[in-house]
């Protein structure tokens, strides 16, 4: 008999103990749900609403493969959250992670209505599932415009525009367009629970959060050959990298995959990162043993309200007093960068990027100098490589920087007007190609202060005499052919570069040592 | 480490800026953005005023930076199949050791071409993996650092690649 009283405390004991090292050491008490919420977080019912009328619609089927991996996304995301809710938890990261990847190989035809794929789940958390859904048809149509071959520039603008104003005024339940503090939405109680208990399928949805943040530079802008020319290398990464990274520490931004989109749509690029943020935090809620179901809807309806357009009315971007500094009511934003909220550690001016360090978001990513702003917001370069897309102010900053990194990279140079930009393709070894031959390029180098203008790039000689004439300067300028252009050697580091030192080395040193703990 | 105010960052680069307008040129092959090392991942060695950090691989006209030779080396053997150069930087500054693989054969710019190979958390490994342009410099070297090179021995570039087979092979 005492030797089973002893085994029973010991028992008692054992399960206190693992309950507690499953709780984070440092909770006191979970955040209480808001008082006075409105209704619309209470709805239980389905209330789907279809697509903005449009002769955009579905376009991007015209780029099939990145409409079937967008298409599997839709099936990744539900199947993750069915087998969460349905006791397969325990088999999360491996038999679901084989399921959702044999989908993502082999995807479905067509966008899968993901409340037909998550029935239990949507029957739990309703309104999540319609947050989730609605953003989900802006994501879908706004790309549909940016792959149409039937309209402007101008009207793609003007639709991007509209279908925002369409998102953001039909239903309650739209997600704030203002920016968040990203460093307080990842330190809420539960917070990164999902990343160090499923680390291979929280991989999948930050890969799926990369490709539907850098679809975005890779189609403004740019034809439809371009465009497909684009996601050849980038379908590739998705595939063969970002879907099974597990060693990233933060979820991708908006700002560091679709940079130019970003800047230029603030409120779109805002609303998806909060919306991503808000699947990372109920991924958390929901792999947090130690919380209750109970608490879990709790907490599910607090992370929908303080991400959700109603909880910020009045509130307008940059309001970021010392009282709301570090609260869901700090919207300031990295200077240079509207449409990227603080990250953690950072200064309003000082960004840290996991492995690539301090960066400022409104200078050059290759010669710190200042990049363009207002009206010339549109003669930034970009280069994506190696899963990022940063802004450079001349075309042999970009080319430079893509010689300096690993693997294939597109360049984004933009030309005469916003309209036409030149899209260049690196090869592994830095061999450049483009569809466009017959560009011509100034490159008559000096000092970096005045790279955006004598570096720059012109559709054919009537451009690029045009530019000599009004400026003289450059009348005995020569113009390089494209193949004059790619063959030049890199300049190495520009004399005017600064390399950012922010507040702190790594204010991701915790989570790297969390994560090796957890590996 | 304090944050650069924005009026001084702005002073920085104007000057930074105003040098370059006056003549002067800094070229070296480095990226100016800060990335990790693509083998090992760990934030790249800057040169210092008196020792060269930085491993630089040309593969056509590409050029990029690694945070040790062994990095390099692994990657060349790893990710690459044509020809390639690595710059290793050497006990001499600004004088690197340049090692080349012409149709799968290496060679080095210095006959008697010396490494140190002492496996370390890669958070080191700009320490514990360093080309010599000879034996005795890197002798020198590791009677410098016996903490970090307790039993370590020179080797040849054969050797060096050895150990780089080996341990991806194991890698596998």
């Amino acid at each position: 008999m005492q030797r089973k009283i002893w085994m029973t405390t010991l028992a008692i004991l054992a399960a206190a103990s693992v309950t507690h090292a499953q709780m984070p050491a440092s909770i006191t008490a979970l955040p209480s749900l808001p008082k006075n919420l409105p209704s619309w977080l209470d709805n239980t019912k389905q209330n789907h609403i279809f697509y903005k009328r449009g002769p955009y619609n579905f376009a991007v089927y015209n780029l099939k493969p990145l409409a079937l991996d967008l298409n599997a996304v839709a099936v990744g995301h539900a199947m993750a959250y069915e087998d969460l809710v349905t006791g397969k938890a325990a088999t999360l990261d491996s038999a679901t992670f084989d399921h959702i990847n044999r989908v993502l190989n082999n995807p479905p035809k067509f966008m899968p209505d993901e409340a037909n794929l998550s029935p239990t789940f949507g029957r739990k958390y309703g309104v999540l599932e319609q947050v989730f859904d609605w953003t989900h048809v802006l994501h879908a149509q706004t790309v549909d415009v940016l792959a149409s071959p039937k309209m402007t520039p101008a009207q793609k603008d003007r639709e991007i525009r509209a279908l925002w104003d369409f998102y953001f005024t039909q239903v309650p339940y739209a997600i704030t367009p203002l920016p968040m503090n990203m460093g307080w939405l990842d330190s809420q109680p539960y917070s990164m629970a999902f990343r160090h208990k499923y680390p291979k399928v929280n991989g999948l949805f930050w890969g799926y959060h990369w490709l539907q943040g850098g679809m975005y530079d890779m189609l403004d802008g740019l034809t439809l050959e371009q465009q497909k020319r684009s996601y050849e290398v980038v379908g590739q990464r998705y595939h063969k990298t970002e879907l099974y990274r597990t060693n990233r520490v933060f979820m991708p931004m908006f700002a560091e995959t679709s940079p130019k989109f970003a800047a230029k749509y603030p409120d779109i690029a805002n609303a998806f990162d909060n919306l991503h943020m808000l699947h990372d935090m109920v991924n958390d809620i929901l792999a947090s043993d130690w919380i209750s179901d109970s608490q879990k809807a709790e907490q599910i309806k607090r992370a929908i309200w303080i991400v959700s357009a109603d909880a910020h009315r009045n509130e307008k971007a940059g309001d970021g007093t010392d009282q709301m500094q570090g609260s869901m009511h700090d919207h300031r934003f990295l200077e240079g960068m509207p449409g990227m909220g603080m990250m953690k550690g950072a200064t309003t001016e000082l960004m840290y990027m996991p492995g690539m360090g301090w960066m400022s978001m409104s200078d050059c990513h290759h010669c710190s100098m200042p990049l363009p702003t207002g009206k010339d917001e549109w003669r930034s370069s970009t280069v994506s490589a190696e899963g990022w897309t940063m802004r450079q102010r001349c075309a042999l900053c970009a080319r430079d920087m893509a010689s300096e990194t690993k693997g294939q990279a597109i360049l984004r140079i933009p030309l005469e007007t916003p309209e036409k930009t030149l899209v260049v393709i690196s090869d592994e070894e830095g061999n450049l190609t483009t569809d466009t031959p017959g560009v011509l390029f100034l490159e008559e180098p000096g000092s970096h202060a005045k790279c955006n203008q004598w570096s720059r790039a012109f559709s054919g000689h009537a451009a690029f005499d045009d530019f000599v004439r009004a400026n003289p300067k450059y009348k005995d300028a020569k113009p390089l052919t494209f193949k004059d252009w790619a063959n030049k050697e890199g300049a190495g580091t520009p004399a005017t570069y600064v390399k950012p030192h922010g507040p702190v080395e790594n204010p991701y040193a915790m989570e790297h040592e969390a994560k090796e703990a957890h590996q | 480490m304090q944050s650069i105010p924005m009026t001084r960052r702005r002073a920085a680069i104007i000057l930074g800026a105003t040098l370059a307008l006056g003549g002067i040129t800094f070229v070296r092959p480095a990226p100016a953005h800060e990335a990790p090392c693509p083998f090992c991942a760990q934030t790249l060695t800057q040169d210092t005023a008196t020792q060269d950090n930085e491993v630089t691989l040309k593969l056509g006209k590409k050029r990029i930076e690694y945070k040790c030779v062994y990095c390099a080396l692994s990657e060349a053997k790893t990710e690459y199949k044509g020809d390639l150069s690595i710059l290793a930087p050497s006990e001499k500054k600004g004088e690197p050791v340049t090692l080349k693989r012409t149709d799968g054969k290496w060679t080095a710019s210095e006959e008697n071409v010396a490494f140190v190979a002492q496996k370390a958390n890669h958070k080191i490994c700009n320490v514990t993996y360093r080309a010599f342009t000879t034996i005795e410099a890197a002798q020198v070297y590791i009677a410098n650092n016996k903490e970090q090179l307790p039993d370590t021995k020179p080797l040849t570039l054969a050797q060096m690649l050895e150990i780089v087979d080996k341990t991806n092979e194991k890698a596998k």
